[in-house]
């Protein structure tokens, strides 16, 4: 970031220092260490998690981010859309953690997320606050050459696809799909609910046993583990939820894993490409453009 | 190469009585909450064993519009008794998501264990895995949360 460049996080200093801090560091990163402008949003992220949860949640603050994340999503405390912008960074700031090289386009994208995302926050800490977050400018980076420039947008379109592919396996976790008319489903729904409900009701149609099904929901998880009747079932259930459950995790975590492998990819055919430009010799300019 | 066909001709059916089914218990209220909604489709794939794409295609509008909640019990009618038995587990763990039952959830879960001629035995085991693996898709939500928020 150049000394004229005002910081993108200036807006937020009088709402949460630290935080402001933390995005004007990342700034100052994304274009000479890509990695280390991720850490500082990933740290950036988990903090403002944290706070959210000392404000809203404070019995969730002994977990770790990704649970803190969720728990807020689920509770309808963290919207759709800054709940993917803050997992992308977990994500990727994870994946630069673990060793894995960061592209510009890819900093800067999460560094994007991270200032949508600020002025959210700022509206979630200080209710009834005006917040003007502003346009995001992108940090200005050194002069890029041709090669640079073709590394740049090589990435871009790896970054497209690779948001395109977190998208659609978002999409297929939730209930409706993105371009449903959610309250037209619902109102359908319910509607044709009620209706068969009022014909239950007529023909006097048996209804499940709704004491026990609220004793099963009161009881402590142990309680049910050790029921004389239900226990061995319920914990053979628990085995093979487990089981699946750590399966579709390793294949997220699969994928991930496969999105850092294809920047790496990237990256090192463009620093191959530049090496045989300059006669195999290290020119010792950033492979990162 | 029919066996596959065969195969994913199933998976699209049984991902399109899923969402139908889950849906029909998530928003019974009238309302989507969130803690209903994020589970659905963690259980789709690990549980019923649908692939992403399935679950994707089961939702497009196109799909969905027709689809009412009779073609659905009669489609769960028509399921094998393992997989009716996961879909009513499945059903039975959004309705534990938020920790509360209403009269139409109740109804709802009524007519789904009619459509899949459960015992109430059986029903009572797909109560109690149900409620466990709630609390594993929702891990946030141990059952003193539950208490104090009721």
């Amino acid at each position: 970031m150049s000394g004229e460049q005002r910081s993108n996080f200036e807006f937020m200093e009088r709402y949460d220092h630290r935080i402001s801090q933390l995005g004007g560091q990342a700034e100052q990163y994304v274009h000479t260490d890509p990695d280390s402008c991720l850490f500082k949003l990933r740290l950036m992220v988990e903090m403002m998690a944290r706070r959210l949860v000392e404000l809203q949640a404070p019995r969730l603050g002994e977990m770790d981010l990704i649970s803190i994340l969720r728990s807020l999503e689920q509770y309808g405390m963290l919207p759709k859309k800054q709940a993917d912008g803050m997992h992308a960074i977990r994500r990727d700031g994870n994946a630069a953690v673990h060793g894995s090289e960061t592209p510009v386009p890819t900093a800067m994208r999460r560094l994007r997320d991270a200032h949508r995302i600020s002025g959210w926050y700022c509206s979630m800490i200080q209710r009834g606050a005006t917040i003007r977050p502003g346009q995001f400018v992108p940090p200005e980076g050194p002069v890029a050459d041709a090669h640079a420039l073709a590394m740049h947008q090589a990435a871009e379109a790896l970054e497209d696809t690779i948001d395109a592919r977190r998208e659609a396996t978002r999409e297929s976790l939730l209930l409706f799909a993105n371009e449903e008319d959610v309250a037209t489903e619902v109102h359908r729904i319910v509607s044709e609910l009620e209706g068969l409900d009022r014909v239950a009701q007529a023909a006097g149609e048996p209804l499940v046993d709704a004491e026990f099904v609220a004793v099963v929901m009161a009881m402590e998880m142990e309680q049910l583990l050790e029921h004389p009747t239900l226990g061995l079932d319920t914990r053979e259930a628990k085995r093979e939820a487990e089981k699946q459950y750590r399966r579709i995790r390793e294949g997220f975590e699969l994928r991930e894993a496969m999105y850092a492998e294809e920047r790496r990819a990237l990256m090192l055919h463009h620093q191959r490409e530049r090496e045989e430009r300059h006669g195999g010799a290290a020119d010792g300019s950033s492979p990162k453009q | 190469m029919m066996h596959e066909t065969v195969t994913q001709e199933d998976q699209s059916r049984l991902a399109q009585l899923w969402f139908i089914a889950a849906r029909a218990m998530a928003v019974a209220d009238g309302t989507v909450p969130a803690v209903k909604e994020a589970s659905a489709g963690l259980y789709a794939q690990a549980i019923l064993g649908l692939s992403e794409e399935a679950c994707r295609h089961a939702k497009s509008p196109d799909q969905m519009k027709h689809q009412t909640l009779v073609d659905c019990l009669a489609g769960v009618h028509a399921l094998p008794a393992e997989q009716a038995e996961k879909i009513m587990t499945g059903v039975m763990m959004i309705a534990f998501a938020d920790g509360h039952m209403e009269p139409l959830e109740v109804r709802w879960a009524s007519m789904l264990a009619s459509a899949c001629e459960m015992s109430d035995e059986d029903f009572q085991r797909c109560c109690a895995s149900a409620r466990v693996i709630a609390s594993m898709f929702n891990p946030s939500m141990p059952s003193v949360d539950r208490e104090e928020g009721a």
